[in-house]
């Protein structure tokens, strides 16, 4: 598999896509790729595939994953990610602001699609965009406004009329206190209800200390409805994507990173 | 005309439509004494309300100029801007609020605060523009000033706080209470001219006490006096609360709400009050000009009298003496026979006659002071000139002017009706910025844009009857596209021996879709197999393809063409020869290169009370329109969305509907997507009809 990966990243047109005998028999050239290919081939390329395996999601449905850093590590970076890699396999993404309007939001997703782009020299950016698009839908919220109820009362108004009917759910800015336990076990509920999995970004503190447990603060207290727990730490130069909780990473022995210049996921240093 | 600026108002009137703005404005004008009787806006006697002053507005009930007038109220000159208001025709209240220094936010005790209130408060925000509000209708039923005081601190996030409150309600309204001298205020006479003031009835006291209480509260926050004087428990005096409250009110940290009936003459008179007491005078208000020779750096204007002149043109009118220009003063005193710089043309300008308006009377005058406005009369400018003292290079900020979001093709019915139009085309897009006019190269039709279908059905029946144009409208066409969307190579000989000298030529290549330019041609022939004379002719036949699309008829975009290979004839080769080979070429790799239709998609965002917001994405979802996303914002939630454009037309009517009006929508150009295969096909039907009609 490595060797077609490294293959296939050339910049000159070699059609090594998603099987290997493509690799060997058929030429495709860049220019004649659909967009189908495309997204193919940027699943096979992002090393999110070793997180999230390439035909099911690390998180059950109505399961909880929690991305952990502190302020301007690139928690948004992380999860845009996450839903990128959704996206491309055809699968609907909420995205769920408490801290951004909607236009910053969007702008995450073109910045990050347009660097993965530029990392693998993909060249019809905009169409690609477009097509993905169409699989997301992003909600922003006031901190104060936000309730599981009022979402239900949103997301009902959106799936009644056939609008959009999300697979994944992403919660960016949601502060996290006494009473965020209650609001997620509800919110676990619903997500159970209508099969999502769910990330959630947490802002983690540096003057907090860890607890005995190893796990920041703010996570102790909700970490039994967290499948999976992922923390951005800094070190040196380097950001470092650790796995606090769940299997999927601990049996890769991958260590990833997230690139401080373009914020992309990376497994190599 | 009074020199003291202190004594100065330049105030405007904005609310929902329907509120009684014009109403209000008609009482202020008779219990000022500049008009003698009193004509209602729907009136039974047929004259219309004053400030209503086109033939339109009186038909519709609306307000659609705003017309500027002046009054006297207690040594105070007032100068008010009636504002209109529909949503249709913002830049109005926009351009008032912009020489405005104060406002009454006139909202209506059963409706409360309406979409437009929201709109034309968010407007007064924009340009800090502090005011009072009039809560008007009080005699209706339904009457609720406690809901709206409610609402508009909910809704708006005024920090609302009543000056009055009512005696009686819906029929039983009979005046008001004064909480600031602590007396009741009746209107008798016929028209409520006669102010009685009286004692307040005991059974309301314990009410009033308690209301004024939460406004002495209310104002001590601005005052240091006054807070002194409840910890000490002292006599608070009338003059000690006014000060706080009008602290409060013009650095727009609180609004004192009046209450009463225009249409029943009640409560007029103290809002006259509350605007001599609490509303700015110009020089409580910091205008800033633009310094053009320094970087465009702020300059603070000093509305010093005999410093030179800054003053902006903000409304035009053509009346029977030509252009009337209403113009507001910041700085220096315009008087006749001043020169003055455009400073936008740069024209040198004598200034002739000045006059100061009431609705469409005048009165001539010989200056206009520092802070007033006037209006200039002859004068060929623009709405939003700068004119300064020579030797000035200022220009005042510019104003905010939305872009237009609707579009409408007109066709004049004959030739008179031909200059006509353009003539009245000329004058609208000067007077209303937001009012646009263009001629499409591709229909070759007259194409108006503005803010609404309103907007534009106003200007149309102007043109109508103040110009007698007559003019048919359509729905206006979409400018579709086509382009292609993958590379095919063409290899044609164009071959003629027909009689005559013969034609001979054959290009070879390829073609394919490029993003990022409308046409690019590149020659990769070698070995002169085509001349290179005739190069130039292969690259005017492939664009001339480009005008009219193979597919359907619409102008292609976004082609390459690489020409690589070809063959010429030593005698029967010509430039036509090649033209006409470019053009067979082109036809035949076009053909192979999946031809697909473009459609406009516009950028909508539509601004909705929460409660909307399901109905607001079904109209959008409904109109192929992919929703981008949603922020709630508290009451209020925004959705943007892509829609086709070819969808959007009559959707302010559909959201009006859908949200009793509550909703608006803003709508930009975002970018040229493949039309969808079933929208193609209608469309090719519509093409092939038209082209029947044609035959």
């Amino acid at each position: 598999m490595n060797t077609i990966k490294r293959r296939c990243t050339g910049s000159t047109p070699v059609g090594l896509l998603n099987a290997d005998q493509h690799c060997q028999n058929n030429i495709i050239y860049f220019r004649e790729r659909n967009l189908d290919m495309l997204k193919k081939d940027l699943i096979l390329r992002n090393p999110l595939r070793l997180i999230e395996h390439e035909t099911e999601d690390i998180l059950p449905e109505g399961g909880f994953g929690a991305v952990l850093s502190r302020a301007g590590i690139g928690k948004t970076a992380f999860i845009v990610q996450l839903a990128l890699n959704n996206i491309l396999r055809d699968k609907n993404v909420l995205h769920i602001s408490l801290a951004d309007p909607v236009n910053k939001v969007s702008l995450w997703y073109e910045e990050t699609l347009r660097n993965i782009a530029l990392l693998y020299d993909i060249k019809p950016i905009d169409k690609l965009y477009e097509a993905i698009l169409a699989h997301r839908l992003i909600m922003t919220f006031q901190v104060g406004g936000f309730s599981v109820p009022k979402l239900a009362e949103r997301l009902s108004d959106i799936t009644e009329q056939n609008i959009f009917r999300p697979q994944m759910m992403l919660i960016d800015g949601l502060p996290f206190d006494d009473t965020t336990y209650d609001s997620l076990s509800e919110l676990k509920v619903f997500a159970k209800q209508h099969g999502l999995h769910v990330w959630v970004t947490i802002r983690t503190h540096r003057h907090e200390n860890e607890s005995p447990d190893g796990l920041p603060l703010q996570f102790t207290g909700v970490s039994d409805l967290f499948e999976v727990a992922i923390q951005l730490q800094p070190e040196g130069e380097q950001i470092h994507v650790n796995l606090l909780k769940g299997k999927s990473i601990a049996t890769s022995n991958t260590q990833f990173f997230l690139d401080p210049a373009t914020m992309l996921i990376k497994d190599s240093m | 005309m009074k020199k003291q600026i202190e004594l100065i108002r330049n105030i405007g009137i904005s609310a929902h439509i329907d509120s009684g703005k014009t109403t209000l404005t008609e009482r202020i004008l008779y219990y000022t004494n500049r008009i003698h009787a009193i004509h209602d806006v729907k009136g039974k006697d047929g004259v219309g309300a004053t400030m209503d002053s086109m033939e339109l507005e009186k038909e519709r009930g609306i307000t659609i100029a705003s017309a500027a007038t002046f009054c006297k109220w207690k040594n105070h000159e007032i100068n008010i801007i009636d504002t209109p208001g529909h949503v249709d025709f913002t830049i109005e209240v926009e351009r008032s609020l912009r020489v405005l220094d104060g406002g009454i936010l006139v909202l209506c005790s059963v409706g409360g605060v309406q979409s437009q209130s929201m709109t034309v408060d968010q407007q007064m925000k924009r340009y800090k523009v502090p005011c009072v509000a009039f809560i008007n209708k009080c005699d209706r039923s339904g009457a609720n000033p406690s809901r709206v005081i409610q609402q508009l601190r909910e809704k708006l996030g005024h920090n609302a706080i009543p000056v009055q409150i009512p005696i009686g309600l819906e029929a039983n309204f009979i005046g008001v209470i004064d909480l600031i001298s602590m007396k009741a205020i009746y209107f008798d006479g016929d028209n409520g001219e006669k102010v009685r003031i009286e004692k307040i009835p005991a059974e309301l006291m314990a009410q009033a006490e308690e209301t004024r209480e939460k406004l002495v509260d209310a104002a001590s926050i601005f005052s240091d006096e006054l807070t002194e004087a409840i910890l000490e428990e002292k006599e608070i005096s009338e003059p000690l609360l006014i000060s706080a409250i009008r602290t409060g009110t013009l650095t727009r940290k609180m609004t004192p709400v009046f209450m009463g009936s225009a249409y029943k003459n009640k409560g007029i008179q103290p809002l006259l009050d509350a605007v001599t007491a609490y509303l700015p005078c110009p020089m409580d208000v910091e205008n800033l000009a633009l310094d053009m020779d320094n970087d465009e750096k702020p300059v603070i204007l000093s509305y010093g009298e005999k410093d030179p002149v800054v003053a902006l043109a903000f409304k035009l009118e053509d009346g029977a003496y030509g252009q009337l220009t209403y113009i507001r003063l910041y700085q220096g005193t315009l008087a006749k026979g001043d020169t003055i710089i455009n400073i936008r043309s740069g024209r040198k300008i004598k200034v002739g006659r000045l006059a100061r308006m009431h609705a469409n009377q005048m009165e001539e005058i010989e200056s206009i002071p520092p802070g007033f406005i006037g209006a200039l009369f002859g004068v060929d400018c623009a709405s939003g000139d700068t004119f300064v003292s020579p030797g000035l290079n200022l220009t005042m900020t510019s104003m905010y002017v939305p872009e237009p979001v609707i579009s409408l093709a007109i066709v004049p019915k004959d030739n008179k009706a031909q200059i006509n139009m353009s003539k009245a085309l000329n004058r609208f897009t000067k007077e209303d910025p937001t009012f646009k006019t263009h001629v499409n190269e591709e229909t070759m039709e007259t194409i108006i844009s503005g803010m609404g279908e309103l907007h534009l059905e106003v200007y149309i029946e102007r043109m109508r009857r103040e110009y007698n144009a007559e003019v048919t409208t359509g729905k206006p066409r979409v400018a579709y596209r086509e382009t292609i969307t993958q590379m095919a190579e063409f290899n044609y000989i164009h071959k003629k021996q027909t009689g005559g000298s013969g034609q001979y030529g054959r290009v070879a290549g390829y073609i394919e879709p490029i993003s990022d330019q409308e046409f690019v041609f590149e020659n990769k022939v070698v070995g002169a197999s085509i001349p290179t004379q005739y190069i130039a002719a292969c690259e005017k036949g492939f664009k001339n393809c480009l005008q009219k699309g193979p597919r359907m008829g619409f102008p292609v975009t976004g082609i390459k063409v690489v020409l690589n290979d070809g063959s010429s004839h030593a005698v029967d080769s010509s430039d036509m020869a090649f033209q006409a080979a470019a053009r067979g070429g082109f036809l035949e790799g076009y053909r192979k290169a999946k031809p697909v239709i473009l459609e406009p998609i516009m950028k909508v965002v539509v601004e909705a009370p929460t409660e909307f917001q399901g109905g607001a994405m079904g109209s959008l979802n409904q109109r192929r329109g992919m929703i981008v996303g949603s922020q709630d914002e508290g009451h209020m939630c925004s959705i943007e969305a892509h829609v086709p454009l070819a969808e959007m037309f009559g959707y302010s009517t559909v959201l009006r509907s859908l949200t009793q009006g509550k909703a608006q929508f803003t709508m930009e150009f975002s970018s040229y997507k493949p039309v969808p295969k079933n929208v193609e096909e209608d469309l090719i039907k519509k093409v092939a009809e038209g082209k029947k009609h044609v035959a």
